[in-house]
């Protein structure tokens, strides 16, 4: 197929290669000219010889080969050591322009496929040539060409070498034959004239260049192009070529990065492989440790962009992508290790006062932490079987990373700005749902994790003033922190309930409390204490604190408010508030929404803000804090509040509410949690489908627990939730009715008591009910429900306790209370699944086994068994 | 019937944790068991099919109780001698209640005979064979079938 391009008209041809690029970049509008690497510092080169850039001792100034080296420099990482790189770059300089031409001819003669520096050389040497000569076409092909050869020191194996080469001896062969055939071709002179090479100079140099490429290539070129198991590699080259042809066109400089581009193209292909010999247990610790560097680093650079000149936060992120190109690269992940090396590069650059950290380098920056974290995602799901796949955006960030780190400081900043920013709405739209998704992988890898891992990231995110003490920290967590296995906390978990148990099995002995034996009775109570301090400390192993869950919500913060064009603060208090492991994963996503709701339909926009008289910053508040044996998580906005007017017409509306039936603030703002219920005029990316609010207050009763809505027209809302400490404990009403033993819940208890025989009447001769303080309760009997025989059956009898919220009060009849007690609460085992009326078990201090009762769903239960007779007892009341 | 695939008859081959239900023997692989404890109280939960007994605290864990003798539709007794042998299936732990747990043993595939369509108490889908030796009739039990979840879900709707 490059038969065909090759001889296109310039035209066409120049179409194909912007194509060609589009269809690689999708920077569609990539400029062909972006800097002339002339002008570009030579930030790459790590070589302490600075004589490259100058004069040689002829007096001709040489073309700075800077170009082709920074090019080359930069993907240092994918093929050979950068030293012997910078040393050819070095060598070639010092002979002199004469010495390259005839180094060309000489190396090309003993040429090594496999020797990558020799190829190198040739490369550098077909650079400058294609710069130099004035015939486009020419040009175009000797670029071509010294694309190729590059391909051919990248290339993986030696079919994709010879083939490189043999491509590259083609196109040597185009280019000779249009020096030929072009009379007037000159040398272009850079300084003066005194080179002197003419046209049949070249031409010799060309002949001995294609002369060691041997036919027998070609051929298998021509197979390659036919083969479609191979179309794919020619398809690629020839794109390189389409790049190398436009980049000599442009000689004027800015090829080289182009041709890094190209590169960066050629080596997406291999962006993400496995390596064969994989360690498997080491790489899943790379890549939870991984995990915790991006934490911070995403920590890390939220903080730098309220204060860019945070030394200690850029270095944070410095050591983090350092640390993961490193270890990706002992791993074999060249992909990961390659993309980290350039996000890497950018952030050294801002570390060295190069690049001001702002706008899109701070989007980048995160977005390049997003796409670590979503490669690793990746990894996993590929040892874990799946496939192993390049992210979408991987390559557009790739180069928009390689670019904004190759740009000129002070010359070309507002270039990149304009060109990164252009790439960032055309190529990668920001997903509003990506890095909520990219939590949900995080979660669900969470769950996966240990305890010590969150402790890990605690202490990974705690910036530490002191830098010297930063740098020791990752030594020092490693001696701090050992990761476990949650099943075995769980088990440990587990064991120490039980050994509480027999501990107070022991403990209530007879023969101890009888006190004949007081020495022994003294080293129980010892033993007993020990248990006790024992059951602490590993139930404390389970917390851990909600500072990560933040950190995420930051992040959502910075980017909905980014999208929805509103300036947006976010104030977190409490982070260090700890929570159940397990809890932490599912309060995440009610807060997430949360969070959505309040910037999409709580904030106004700036314009607005001003209007009313508020400052154009909107406040977000996340404020965490313990409550007795609760958590309570805030979400305050100083934004619209709810509007209780359309809550309510749009309740109405719907059905939901009557027509004339009056509710109070917090009755009507408890309808925004019906589902599918939105308030919204117009659906928006962020939020306004109505799903959400009903799904959050899901999710926290799930947890057993509440959220509360507080709201003042113009003035901002406030939700609230509340939530149990930990889901393991739980304090518990222990019953009786009959022979069987229940938990109640005790914060589903309003009060308990025993009922006067006056204040019980049946209505309808079907439902039963009490009435306390003018109230009337529909009665719940248990052992009606539960089938139980010998169950005290008159109300009177037994005890009946209130439960429900505030308009759905019910009595639930049971014979007498045990006691209340702290139960570590169970999943009711095996293939039960869910059992209508019981949310669980618990093991009571027997080391039996008690069911804790589901009051909600017992009071289901019992209206579906006679029918809604309760509802139309109260209506009748 | 007729006489299945050789496959399927060598893979019956193996050891067996006998044990009885009323004088019936039942076999059961050893390697699904993972272990046998005594009675222990069993804690009765509504409202679960009839053959749930409930649940029981096994070190900390809870697992549920399938009484075997209200599965397969025999009285349910509590006898001395009754035992719970712990099974793992698909990751679960589940008991199930027996009357008298009697030894572990290696039957070969010449004692196993596939199972009649009738004649027994028990429902031949549940049946991996019969093992006949020592003039003893051993039913082989495919204890997964017994116990999956689909079918405990099953029933839990007809109930």
């Amino acid at each position: 197929m490059w038969h065909a391009l090759k001889y296109l008209p310039l035209e066409p041809t120049l179409q194909n290669a912007h194509a060609s690029l589009a269809r690689h970049q999708p920077f569609g509008q990539l400029p062909l000219s972006v800097t002339d690497p002339r002008s570009m510092p030579r930030k790459k080169s790590r070589t302490p010889d600075s004589s490259s850039t100058q004069p040689d001792d002829a007096g001709v100034p040489v073309p700075p080969d800077t170009a082709a080296g920074a090019g080359y420099d930069v993907d240092s990482s994918l093929a050979d050591s950068p030293a012997a790189r910078s040393d050819t770059a070095v060598d070639m300089s010092d002979h002199g322009e004469q010495f390259v031409i005839d180094d060309v001819a000489t190396l090309l003669v003993q040429l090594e496929v496999a020797d990558t520096t020799e190829l190198e050389r040739v490369r550098a040497a077909l650079m400058r040539l294609a710069r130099e000569t004035d015939d486009l076409d020419a040009a175009f092909a000797l670029g071509g060409a010294a694309t190729q050869v590059a391909a051919a020191a990248a290339g993986e194996d030696e079919v994709i070498r010879a083939a490189s080469l043999a491509r590259a001896n083609r196109l040597l062969e185009d280019a000779m034959s249009r020096l030929d055939s072009a009379a007037s071709a000159t040398v272009r002179s850079t300084g003066e004239a005194a080179s002197g090479r003419t046209v049949p100079a070249q031409r010799s140099t060309l002949d001995s260049v294609i002369s060691p490429l041997p036919d027998g290539e070609l051929d298998l070129m021509a197979a390659m192009a036919e083969d479609p198991a191979w179309a794919e590699v020619a398809e690629e080259l020839a794109a390189e070529e389409l790049v190398a042809q436009a980049v000599a066109m442009h000689r004027s400089g800015d090829w080289p990065v182009i041709s890094e581009d190209s590169r960066a193209v050629a080596a997406q292909s291999d962006a993400l492989v496995l390596p064969d010999d994989i360690d498997v247990d080491l790489l899943r610790d790379f890549i939870a440790e991984s995990r915790d560097w991006i934490d911070g680093a995403e920590a890390a650079l939220l903080a730098l962009e309220h204060d860019p000149d945070d030394e200690e936060s850029i270095n944070t992120v410095f050591r983090a992508f350092h640390t993961i190109k490193g270890t990706a690269g002992f791993m074999g992940l060249s992909g990961i290790s390659n993309f980290a090396h350039h996000a890497e590069s950018l952030l050294s650059r801002v570390r060295d006062r190069e690049i001001a950290f702002e706008g899109n380098c701070a989007n980048l920056s995160l977005r390049a932490t997003d796409m670590l974290a979503t490669m690793l995602v990746s990894v996993e799901e590929a040892l874990d079987g799946g496939s192993l796949e390049v992210p979408e955006e991987h390559d557009a960030l790739m180069q928009a990373l390689i670019r904004l780190e190759q740009g000129d400081v002070a010359g070309s900043l507002a270039a990149l700005e304009g060109s990164a920013s252009g790439s960032e709405h055309d190529a990668t739209p920001v997903d509003p749902r990506s890095s909520d998704r990219l939590q949900g992988e995080q979660r669900q890898d969470d769950q996966r994790q240990d305890d010590q891992r969150q402790g890990d990231r605690r202490q990974g995110d705690r910036r530490q003033g002191d830098r010297r003490q930063g740098e020791r920290r990752q030594d020092g967590d490693a001696e701090r922190s050992v990761r476990v296995r949650t099943e075995r906390l769980d088990r440990l978990i587990d064991m120490v309930g039980e050994l509480v148990i027999a501990q107070s099995m022991i403990s209530q002995d007879p023969s101890l409390l009888s006190g004949r034996d007081q020495v022994l009775g003294v080293k129980v109570a010892h033993a007993a204490k020990l248990v006790r301090d024992l059951q602490d400390l590993t139930m404390s192993m389970r917390m851990v604190p909600l500072k990560p869950t933040f950190q995420k919500l930051a992040r959502l913060v910075r980017d909905l408010a980014q999208k929805a064009g509103k300036q947006v603060e976010l104030v977190t208090e409490g982070e260090e508030t700890e929570i159940d492991r397990n809890m932490v994963d599912i309060v995440g996503d009610p807060l997430v929404h949360m969070v959505r709701n309040a910037i999409d339909h709580g904030l106004e926009t700036p314009a607005e803000r001003l209007a009313v008289g508020k400052s154009a910053t909107g406040t977000l508040r996340l404020r965490a804090y313990h409550a007795g044996a609760n958590v309570c998580v805030d979400l305050e906005d100083d934004g619209r509040g709810l509007n209780r007017t359309k809550i309510l017409d749009r309740a109405r509306e719907r059905g939901l509410v009557a027509n004339d039936k009056h509710l109070s603030d917090s009755e009507a703002f408890e309808l925004i949690f019906a589902p599918g219920f939105s308030t919204a005029d117009a659906v928006t990316d962020l939020s306004g489908r109505g799903v959400g609010m009903d799904v959050v207050k899901r999710n926290v009763e799930s947890l057993r627990g509440r959220i509360d809505i507080a709201s003042e027209a113009g003035q901002g809302s406030t939700f609230s939730i509340r939530l149990p400490l930990t889901l393991a404990i739980t304090d518990g009403m222990l019953v009786r009715v009959g022979g069987e033993r229940y938990i109640v819940p005790t914060t589903a208890i309003h009060m308990s008591f025993r009922p006067e025989r006056s204040t019980l009447s049946t209505v309808n001769g079907r439902g039963e009910v009490v009435l306390l303080r003018d109230e009337l309760m529909p009665i719940i009997r248990v052992h009606r429900l539960f089938d139980i025989q010998g169950a005290v059956a008159d109300p009177a009898e037994g005890i009946l306790m209130i439960v429900g919220d505030q308009e759905k009060r019910t009595a639930i009849l049971v014979d007498e209370l045990l006691g209340q007690h702290q139960l570590v609460v169970k999943s009711l085992g095996g293939n039960l699944g869910v059992v209508p009326g019981v949310s669980g078990a618990a093991i009571l201090g027997d080391g039996r086994v008690g069911l804790i009762l589901d009051v909600v769903g017992l009071v289901a239960l019992a209206r579906a068994r006679c029918g809604d007779s309760s509802d139309s007892e109260r209506n009748a009341a | 019937m007729t006489a299945p695939a050789s496959e399927h008859t060598i893979s019956r081959a193996g050891k067996y944790l006998s044990f009885f239900l009323d004088s019936e023997e039942y076999g059961v692989e050893i390697l699904k068991v993972q272990e046998i404890i005594g009675m222990l109280p069993i804690t009765r939960v509504p409202r679960v099919p009839h053959f749930v007994r409930g649940v029981i605290n096994l070190r900390g864990k809870v697992i549920s109780i399938v009484d075997l003798r209200a599965k397969f539709g025999m009285p349910s007794v509590d006898a001395v001698e009754s035992c719970i042998i712990v099974v793992q299936l698909q990751g679960v732990h589940l008991g199930v209640l027996v009357d008298r747990v009697s030894e572990v043993k290696a039957i070969g595939i010449e004692e196993i005979a596939d199972p009649p369509s009738f004649g027994t108490e028990v429902d031949t889908e549940f049946l991996l064979g019969i093992a006949k030796g020592a003039g003893r009739v051993t039913l082989l039990l495919d204890i997964d079938r017994v116990l999956t979840a689909a079918e405990v879900l099953d029933l839990k709707q007809l109930s």
